[in-house]
């Protein structure tokens, strides 16, 4: 097994999650509604127990301690797609990262179940039922204010349109990406994005949403090998700020 | 600008006082609500849990399953229905049986399907008791107090049109499965109490 391509798939993926876990969660008292305000906050919280399982996995193939992992990296070293970084924005543009975002999950974890490295398998399956659930939120959601208002049409449309670069991103191909394939670990980035493309489409067919043709957009690259926003780095500092006063701290 | 201990609040850049007023609201502008029910187990009766707000019944399902199956709450299955489609028998008090009351006969008809929760003791929540055929909600009540047999005084009926269940689908059962190491979420692990204890005896 190519452990060097194992960790990076694993990276990325954690990353991912405690990047826009950490992003969700600024929402939390803030949200449009109080029951809505609960559920993204906990959806938040499912994404952060997700990326510690995920780092667990890693400190298992000999990376540090899952703390050391998330608080102690600079940007350059975090593998997070810039979609997930960029700030929350208002509601529309953080709804709209989360369907593009948890329709790819959802798809990858159920891609994931089937991993010849048995450890992220045995994960893919235990969580693939809480990212259901927030890809059932996120369609929901898009369903509902996709066809609402002109305002709400409107603003959904502009959040889409800014999003969808950065979402295409997310399937930036691994440098490990044959041997990632042929070993099983993984059906490659290619596979996921085709089918997260035809899960979009379904979607935002069913709103008044125009989602432009695939061809027009340009892929914003880079986050997968350390390049980032300006916006990373100051989320690192205030997620470790804690950390990094007291590394023992406990409550 | 508003300065505020929550990084959050300054990344808005709020003014310390607003020029103008805020927007006054129109009255009622709430959401309608849904009450939630929950399947604890397979073979349990659903119960009620709680209220949500909410535009649309898959909205109020959404909702529902995170306020009411967070936390250990354990959850197999879980319906939301309108409050308003919900009708609501008179309460009894004591040991009467709220059923006494209504006099009259099920006309037999089985035109309409109806769901029945029964409310056994202040306090408690409204139980899934069974379904009855009747012609409306008011036959329906008849139906059930000819059908579900009474150890118990019930103190209170819930009848509700089955159509005006939502329930999750069967193939999206998995949404239930989810990672059983969430102690980091519950606040029963923060234990501060200690903590508090010495910061104030340094302080006094």
């Amino acid at each position: 097994m190519n452990t060097e391509a194992l960790k990076e798939l694993i990276y990325k993926m954690a990353d991912d999650l405690l990047i826009l876990g950490h992003r969700n969660s600024e929402w939390t008292g803030m949200g449009p509604l109080l029951e809505e305000d609960i559920a993204f906050s906990s959806m938040a919280q499912d994404k952060v127990g997700q990326s510690w399982q995920l780092y667990k996995i890693l400190h298992t193939l000999g990376e540090n301690d899952p703390d050391t992992v998330a608080f102690m990296r600079n940007a350059d070293q975090f593998h997070n797609a810039q979609l997930c970084e960029l700030p929350n924005g208002e509601y529309d543009f953080s709804l709209i990262r989360h369907f593009l975002f948890d329709t790819a999950e959802l798809l990858k974890y159920q891609m994931l179940a089937n991993s010849s490295y048995t450890d992220l398998a045995n994960l893919a399956k235990k969580v693939k039922g809480e990212a259901k659930y927030h890809s059932m939120h996120a369609k929901i959601w898009i369903k509902q204010l996709g066809s609402a208002t002109p305002e709400s049409i409107e603003r959904l449309q502009q959040s889409l349109d800014v999003a969808l670069p950065y979402a295409l991103g997310m399937f930036e191909k691994s440098p490990y990406e044959k041997e990632i394939i042929d070993e099983g670990l993984f059906g490659g980035e290619e596979v996921l994005m085709e089918a997260w493309k035809a899960e979009v489409e379904k979607i935002i067919s069913d709103t008044k949403l125009i989602l432009p043709d695939w061809s027009t957009i340009a892929p914003v690259y880079g986050g997968r090998k350390g390049v980032h926003t300006k916006h990373l780095q100051p989320l690192l500092d205030e997620m470790s700020e804690v950390f990094k006063v007291d590394p023992t701290a406990d409550w | 600008m508003l300065q505020s201990l929550d990084p959050r609040v300054n990344r808005l850049g709020l003014p310390n006082e607003f020029d103008t007023p805020m927007p006054s609201k129109e009255a009622l502008d709430q959401f309608e609500t849904y009450e939630a029910f929950v399947q604890v187990k397979e073979g349990k009766p659903f119960e009620h849990v709680g209220i949500v707000h909410a535009p649309n019944e898959e909205m109020a399902f959404l909702f529902a399953k995170e306020q009411y199956s967070r936390r250990g709450m354990f959850c197999n299955s879980l319906c939301v229905v309108k409050t308003e489609n919900i009708k609501v028998s008179p309460y009894s008090e004591n040991d009467i049986d709220i059923y006494d009351s209504f006099s009259g006969k099920y006309s037999g008809s089985t035109s309409e399907s109806f769901e029945v929760f029964h409310l056994t003791k202040r306090g408690k929540q409204h139980k899934y008791e069974g379904n009855v055929l009747a012609k409306d909600y008011d036959d329906a009540i008849l139906a059930a107090k000819e059908s579900f047999p009474r150890d118990k005084a019930i103190m209170n009926v819930w009848i509700v049109k089955s159509e005006d269940i939502y329930v999750s689908d069967e193939e999206d059962r998995d949404i239930w499965d989810t990672l059983k190491e969430k102690k980091y979420r519950d606040a029963i692990d923060y234990k501060a109490s200690d903590k508090i204890k010495a910061f104030k005896e340094e302080q006094a």
